[in-house]
């Protein structure tokens, strides 16, 4: 897995991260005295007092995904996001960023990537109180060495993309909560980063805010195709957004998959709970639970069902059916075949369990 | 005797064991001196030493001194020239122009009051070159307390160190630092200048560390992320960031240097306000002092409010003012400048003062029996027995009686049961605690055997702190015994222990008052606001006025310097208590008076101790200060040093001062320390 897709944006390769007194030494004692089990070893260092916040993290963010972490408070997504961007020094393991191992990399290699590739949006914000909106906006820019009116113009293009013109001048204490978290996007999205990390962008705002910059957010990402990396609590958003997911629990990845995948085979309690309250007909496309064709089947006719389709749309149009219905892809062609009584089971085990 | 000690608390067994140990004392001090007297083969000449050491590394590094000194002249020059020089019409322009620049309307009228009054006392001249030596310390002090702070911040491994240096910065007597000053730079404004910069960089320092240190770490993160080079995440947006608590520095370094500035008048060699005092001090002409104590006042309420309003949020006031005001003044200046009278010879207030002393004269004359008699009641009956013991202190001539050893036998004995009876209702601490009171009264401080003191601060420690801080204030005071200034220490730890307990019942009530009552703490507050921005020097005057010099006298400046801190912190703690606590008592049913004790003062029992810990540290600095109107201990032994330039006595009894700060301090904070782990603050 680790070195799969060459063209990976982010690679992470068995990352923990742990606080306490003499980190690295006492997790390597006890890998070595647990092996390598995960959790006997997150175990072990915590009897000694110290905290695994990410344990043995392996994952890889393709080139333009747009990638979600999901996982309880404290569950090490912030502490995650930090090793990757190098805010901390992760204690174990290896990152490697578009190929380049980022951890060995030099401290002004670091600032070099930070003022062209990496973008990142702080759970809190993180704004300079001293500095007015366009000041702390254009502040990347300036670090870029880039002229004051460049930075200026620059700044209040993005500032009027989070809906804050007029704004300009003021300084954070001035603004709600809301308005603050867009100040944090607008800063991050100044430099047109290559890379992004945004850590529970949208929380602080009220839902139309939130869907209007969701929706404003996938037209980015249509247009430009980014990496991202994307912390939320909502599963909502997670599935709205998300190429995949990766669960967190206790500092460990659980699951990663497509929203599908995670909607329609969790695999274990802590997953399914975070998904129970979604209407899963309208997450889970047709494709996830269609058997592909074998090759003996023959159907004939045209097919109303379509891989595209969510169960819910699909079970509408094949409710009087009790044979197997065929699936076309996009083009038209059959490409498997879904009973309906598989469709309305798929829909009743993830709403029961 | 281990076994039956292990059932009991901590505090329990602290108590007994200083009980044992005075009882062992008491019993045994008779047939063995060295009990009660430290012998003094066993000490080492402490004193010799340092002073050598420190001579022959001043001498040392006194060439490099003596350049440092000739250059610093240059720019005390400048300022001395400049602030005298300028015509006081537009020195009271730009002082009002600042005031409007930093604080509107208001400041600016504080400044052109105070300057008025300044130029009305007739101490303008003085008042000037004073405020040139500050010109000139100030930044040299900012850059300084910058540049540590900033240090300490970079380089983590620096920082316990640096705190620690300036923990025994803030302990060491004002005046000890003036010796070694005196012998490296010579006699001169340049050692007032150099000792007020050393003096008041520690609180910038201190304010810097703090500053950066709570700057949000997520704001840290959004300039490394923005790929700021450390230097401009540094200056770009820490600093900045941590802006208010800096000024708050800023504020206190000024009030410090000025401070100290004064004090070091006391060496003489530049007409000064400081010196002005002294002098009429001195002469015993009291009106005068009386003005130029004012005037220092005065200036310290002009800078510390304007460069407090650096440190508040502030609207941004119209340059066009500040530009019109200047303008305005100079005009003035010009205008007026062939009549102008010089400010020197301007003297308004100058009848008042002699009216003020004459005034004076008369009341002490008349009331001289009245004083005398309120002086000498606090010094027989409370500040005497204290300091030698009921033992010695009754006398005939004084309480009427002589004390007897029966009496001796029979006030043991009756503690003994006072203490008993509190143990068999379950309080064996209380009850220890009244027996070792008891003893100590009859004692007397400055006659407490040092084993008792070494076991008493040992087992302190211990309850406050564990072993490690047992094992330092007992190995802390072992110093001074070995250095033989015990006795001086023990005079000193008297007077200050008296003012401090003082200062924490009245200061303790008077806070409870202003929790208690807000229109209390409407009239308190401007008092202390007052009191606090006084320098230190100051208080001497009204003591000295009508009470002359003595123990007494020293007592009371001790205590109106030391209340504040405990008035405050008092309140402070009393009121802040969270509105969910008093809403919860509130629904049990608990009364305004339940609430204040049971609710309220435990809660607060944490800050109350560290105002405290304020109070026996401003106890301590003003312990030296008061050594000009007459203490006896270590506080007059650090003056007669600095008087006959004797280095090794002055940093001995300096240093001695500040591990007796030092211990008090960290036993303090032990307990606050330990108040806050029991409410899980
Ligand atoms: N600097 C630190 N020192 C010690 N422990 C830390 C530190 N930073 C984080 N932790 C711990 O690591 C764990 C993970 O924290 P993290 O901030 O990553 O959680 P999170 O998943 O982002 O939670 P939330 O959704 O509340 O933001 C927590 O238990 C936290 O207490
Ligand atoms: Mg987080």
């Amino acid at each position: 897995m680790p070195d799969g897709l060459p063209d990976a944006a982010i690679a992470c390769d068995g990352v923990w991260q742990v606080f306490g007194n003499q980190p690295r030494q006492r997790l390597a004692e006890a890998l070595n005295k647990a092996g390598g089990d995960a959790h006997a070893v997150a175990g072990i260092l915590s009897d000694a007092g110290l905290i695994a916040a990410v344990r043995d993290a392996t994952f890889e963010v393709a080139d333009g995904e747009l990638f979600v972490i999901m996982g309880l408070s404290g569950s090490g997504k912030s502490t995650i996001i930090r090793c990757i961007s190098r805010l901390i020094e992760a204690t174990a393991g290896s990152v490697l960023i578009d190929g380049e191992d980022i951890l060995a990399a030099s401290q002004k290699r670091m600032t070099e990537l930070r003022r062209d590739k990496l973008g990142m949006v702080f759970q809190h914000f993180g704004l300079f109180p001293h500095m007015t909106v366009a000041e702390n906006v254009a502040f990347p820019l300036k670090m870029q060495g880039q002229g004051a009116k460049p930075r200026r113009a620059r700044a209040e293009e993005v500032i009027e993309l989070v809906g804050l013109q007029g704004r300009e001048n003021s300084f954070p204490r001035e603004l709600s909560g809301g308005q603050r978290q867009r100040v944090g996007i607008a800063r991050s999205l100044a430099v047109n980063p290559d890379i992004w990390f945004l850590d529970e962008p949208f929380s602080a705002l009220d839902p139309l805010i939130r869907r209007q910059l969701q929706d404003e957010f996938l037209k980015i990402q249509a247009t430009l195709k980014k990496s991202i990396v994307f912390i939320t609590h909502d599963i909502a958003e997670a599935l709205k957004l998300a190429d995949r997911i990766a669960i967190m629990r206790d500092g460990e990845i659980v699951q990663i998959g497509t929203p599908a995948e995670i909607v329609l085979n969790p695999v274990d309690g802590y997953v399914r709970e975070f998904s129970r309250d979604v209407a899963k007909g309208q997450h889970a496309t047709l494709g996830s639970v269609m058997t592909p064709l074998t090759g003996a089947e023959r159907f004939s006719g045209e097919s109303k069902l379509r891989t595209s389709m969510t169960l819910d749309d699909a079970l509408a149009s094949c409710v009087l059916d009790y044979e197997p219905v065929p699936v076309c892809d996009g083009d038209g062609n059959i490409v498997g075949v879904v009973h309906p009584s598989a469709l309305a089971a798929a829909l009743q085990t993830s709403e029961t369990a | 005797m281990k076994s039956t000690l292990t059932g009991l608390s901590p505090g329990a067994r602290a108590a007994l064991i200083a009980l044992t140990v005075g009882a062992l004392c008491l019993a045994f001090g008779p047939r063995i001196p060295w009990l009660l007297e430290w012998p003094s083969s066993l000490t080492v000449p402490a004193t010799d030493w340092i002073g050598a050491g420190l001579t022959w590394f001043i001498e040392g590094i006194k060439p490099a001194a003596r350049v440092l000194s000739a250059a610093l002249a240059y720019p005390m020059g400048w300022a001395n020239v400049l602030f005298v020089s300028t015509p006081w019409p537009l020195m009271i322009g730009v002082v009002m122009a600042t005031g409007w620049h930093l604080g509107g309307w208001s400041m600016a009228a504080l400044g052109l009051a105070g300057l008025s009054f300044v130029l009305a006392s007739g101490y303008w001249v003085e008042s000037m070159n004073t405020l040139a030596l500050v010109a000139v310390s100030v930044p040299l002090a900012l850059i300084a307390g910058l540049a540590i702070g900033i240090l300490a911040n970079e380089v983590p491994s620096m920082k316990r160190a640096v705190q620690v240096v300036l923990d025994v910065m803030q302990t060491v007597p004002t005046f000890a630092y003036l010796t070694p000053l005196l012998l490296l730079f010579g006699f001169g404004p340049v050692v007032g200048l150099i000792a007020s910069a050393i003096y008041a960089a520690p609180p910038m320092a201190r304010n810097v560390i703090l500053g950066l240190e709570r700057v949000e770490p997520e704001i840290k993160e959004a300039a490394i992320m923005s790929g700021g080079a450390r230097w401009q995440q540094l200056f770009l947006v820490e600093i900045p960031t941590a802006a208010t608590q800096i000024m708050v520095g800023v504020n206190q370094c000024l009030m410090a240097a000025l401070s100290m500035v004064i004090i070091a008048a006391v060496i003489g060699g530049f007409e000064d306000i400081g010196w002005e005092v002294l002098l009429t001090m001195r002469k015993a002409q009291f009106g005068q002092a009386l003005l130029a104590g004012l005037v220092i006042v005065v200036f310290a309420i002009v800078i510390d409010r304007m460069s407090g309003a650096l440190a508040t949020e502030r609207r941004r006031h119209d340059r066009r003012v500040t530009w019109a005001i200047l303008g305005l003044t100079m005009l003035v200046t010009l205008v007026t400048w062939s009549w102008l009278p010089e400010a020197g010879q301007i003297s308004l207030l100058a009848p008042v003062a002699d009216g003020v002393d004459a005034g004076l004269s008369e009341f002490t004359k008349a009331n001289g029996a009245a004083l005398d008699s309120v002086k000498n009641g606090a010094m027989f009956y409370l500040l005497l027995p204290l300091r030698i013991g009921l033992d010695e202190a009754v006398l005939p001539f004084t309480w009427g009686f002589q004390w007897t050893a029966n009496m001796s036998l029979i006030f043991f004995a009756l503690s003994l049961v006072i203490g008993i009876a509190f143990s068999f209702s379950g309080r064996l601490t209380a009850g220890a605690m009244v027996v070792v009171f008891a003893g100590m009264i009859e004692t007397g401080i400055a006659n407490l055997p040092w084993p008792f003191v070494l076991a008493g601060a040992g087992a302190l420690g211990w309850v406050a702190g564990g072993r490690r801080l047992a094992a330092f204030a007992m190995g802390a005071l072992a110093l001074i015994l070995l250095s033989g200034l015990w006795d001086r220490s023990m005079l000193s730890l008297y007077l200050s222990g008296a003012a401090v307990f003082a200062c924490a019942v009245v200061g303790g009530l008077l806070g409870l008052s202003a929790a208690v009552s807000p229109m209390a703490w409407r009239v308190l507050r401007p008092v202390c606001d007052m009191l606090q921005t006084i320098p230190l020097f100051v208080f001497l005057i009204p003591v000295l006025m009508f009470f002359q010099i003595g123990e007494f006298s020293a007592f009371l400046a001790i205590c109106a310097y030391a209340i504040v801190p405990m008035i405050r912190y008092t309140r402070h703690g009393l009121v802040t208590t969270p509105p969910e606590l008093l809403e919860a008592a509130v629904a049990s049913g608990a009364t305004p008076w339940q609430i204040m004790w049971e609710v309220r003062a435990p809660y607060a029992a944490p800050t109350i101790l560290l105002g405290l810990n304020q109070t026996i540290l401003y106890a301590f600095a003003m312990l030296v200060i008061a050594a000009l109107i007459g203490t006896t201990g270590l506080g007059q032994s650090i003056y007669l040093a600095l008087s006959e330039a004797d280095v090794g006595l002055g940093i001995a009894a300096g240093a001695a001062m500040a591990i007796l700060a030092l211990v008090a301090d960290r036993l303090v904070q032990g307990f606050a320390e330990e108040r806050r782990a029991a409410l899980g603050l």
